[in-house]
């Protein structure tokens, strides 16, 4: 299948600047400081880019009120934290072609108005954090960034941040707390960075994916970008699976391809012969679809309509055989960790669905248990100040709703039914 | 242990000194030889802007915005005596669904 990052497929190794130049490299910057900011941010809306990094925002209308914004200086945000369990594509893509990367974070700087850049990347990813700093030393070199690029009175100075490996430090205003040298601790929001993001200026945060999808739009125009992906999910995304399959890796396909097409041709389906018991769309935080809903169109709103979601495209599967209660546990102690503890809400959401998980798990409290879970879903329900505190829901209440099973064998007999 | 008397130590709480009266109470309760009584922290009751919460239970009763001053009264009514009305501040639905957990043994 055709692709917008990968066109060849996943490329092996760093792409060098002369390898990117050859493929037009850099001819989008070249084309984009000949004509306004407004007109990018135009190209981009007309695109129908949407971000890539869980939310879905739409990158142009981002750009636009970060752009309006009176404060200044405005600030530009790569978001490369990859925090998600299970995620690989920014890392890919930082890793092997991070020109494409830092082509759309120029372009994306000049749409705002930024002449400061931060490229917030995963500490873990040594690999990505060297390719990303030769690529900026043969970028700047090539006069790509620096001061009054190709004579546009443009500048643009970038600064590499090394990100804290937790899964609260890739949220938008955790990454600029960072920046700012503080603890990974969300804001409160509103405001909302692109108004008051880094050091109290206005701010676009972008994931990796995002950017990189900003350079093809420019170079090939919003008309050939919609030719991929449906009319509310243009484009492509990059897709992870993991062990579950027998080909694990990162797949790009075009928006409202079927999940069967991701799970079977490209992953190769369950790794030995196993039959699936439910889908996750988007890991570890989405609700399960069942075996039946293999044939749900990858894009926003099919995934909405069906029950989930998309998120950043970790796939993952439950295999037959799988006691559901204790892929819930797995998941809810994981949200427990990864609490950051600053909300007092988050903190008893998550500590008392572990609790409960684990009572069920034992076999205690019978079927006044499974009714605490919605209570307490609904009570912290808008509390908190980033997202974390609306993940377990979605996974936690549709197990109940599509395995009721597996929870009555706890509670009745105390035993795992997969044992 | 007949009764258990439940600190909140989540954030809020423990930033209004629900440590300290978590440890006061636990010398008071003994002092008084109130050997049927155990003082244990809990992760949280919901109601942080209340803080500090405790609860007692099973008896199902709950206490907001406790001083230290107040821990003279707490005891007196682990003791067997008053229940202290003016502490008693909590809106029952929030007071329903903690109590539904506590009764499913989330403590």
């Amino acid at each position: 299948m055709e692709g917008i990052l990968f066109p060849h497929g996943v490329p092996e190794g760093r792409e060098e600047l002369k390898k990117y130049q050859s493929r037009d490299g850099y001819e989008a910057l070249a084309k984009a400081l000949k004509s306004s900011p407004e007109d990018l941010i135009k190209s981009v809306s007309d695109a129908g880019l949407r971000g890539r990094g869980g939310a879905g925002f739409p990158t142009g209308k981002k750009w636009q009120f970060t752009r309006e914004a009176p404060e200044q200086p405005r600030y530009l945000v790569l978001n490369g934290g990859e925090d998600e369990p299970g995620s690989k594509k920014d890392r890919v893509l930082l890793e092997n072609l991070p020109h494409l990367v830092i082509e759309g974070a120029i372009l994306s700087a000049y749409a705002i108005g930024a002449a400061k850049a931060y490229l917030y990347i995963n500490a873990n990813y040594d690999v990505a954090i060297k390719s990303i700093n030769d690529a900026l030393s043969e970028a700047k070199n090539g006069g790509y960034w620096g001061e009054d690029i190709f004579g546009s009175h443009f500048n643009i100075d970038f600064e590499l941040i090394p990100a804290p490996h937790n899964y609260v430090a890739g949220e938008d205003t955790a990454v600029l707390e960072v920046i700012e040298g503080k603890k990974a601790w969300p804001r409160q929001k509103p405001p909302f960075p692109v108004t008051v993001g880094l050091f109290g200026k206005p701010t676009s945060v972008n994931n990796v994916e995002t950017l990189a999808n900003v350079a093809p739009i420019v170079r090939n125009g919003a008309d050939w970008y919609r030719r991929f992906g449906t009319a509310e999910s243009a484009g492509t995304m990059i897709f992870s699976l993991d062990e579950d399959v027998n080909r694990p890796g990162v797949y790009e396909l075009p928006f409202g391809t079927p999940l069967r097409y991701l799970i079977e041709d490209c992953g190769g389906g369950m790794r030995g012969g196993k039959k699936i018991k439910a889908i996750m769309p988007a890991a570890p935080s989405s609700a399960y679809l069942s075996p039946e809903k293999i044939d749900t169109p990858l894009d926003h709103n099919s995934m909405r309509d069906a029950g989930s979601g998309l998120g950043c495209g970790v796939v993952k599967l439950v295999a037959e055989g799988t006691c559901i209660v204790e892929e819930i546990l797995k998941i809810s102690e994981f949200f427990t960790a990864e609490s950051c503890g600053q909300c007092p809400a988050c903190r008893m959401e998550t500590n008392t669905l572990t609790s409960l998980i684990k009572k069920v798990q034992a076999g205690q409290g019978g079927q006044p248990m499974l009714e605490q879970f919605g209570k307490v879903l609904a009570f912290n329900k808008g509390k908190g100040f980033c997202n974390l505190i609306a993940m377990p829901g979605p996974p936690i209440e549709s197990a109940l709703k599509l395995f009721p099973g597996d929870f009555e064998a706890h509670l009745t007999t105390g035993k795992c039914p997969a044992h | 242990m007949s009764q258990v008397c439940l600190v909140c130590q989540n954030i809020d709480c423990k930033n209004r000194g629900s440590e300290q009266l978590m440890a006061e109470l636990q010398k008071r309760v003994a002092a008084k030889g109130l050997d049927d009584v155990e003082v244990k922290p809990y992760m949280c009751f919901g109601a942080c802007q209340e803080g500090p919460n405790i609860v007692l239970y099973p008896e199902k009763s709950w206490y907001a915005k406790v001083t230290v001053g107040d821990l003279d009264e707490i005891t007196e009514h682990l003791a067997g005596g008053p229940h202290v009305r003016r502490l008693d501040t909590i809106d029952s639905s929030l007071k329903e669904l903690i109590y539904q957990l506590l009764d499913t043994g989330i403590f």
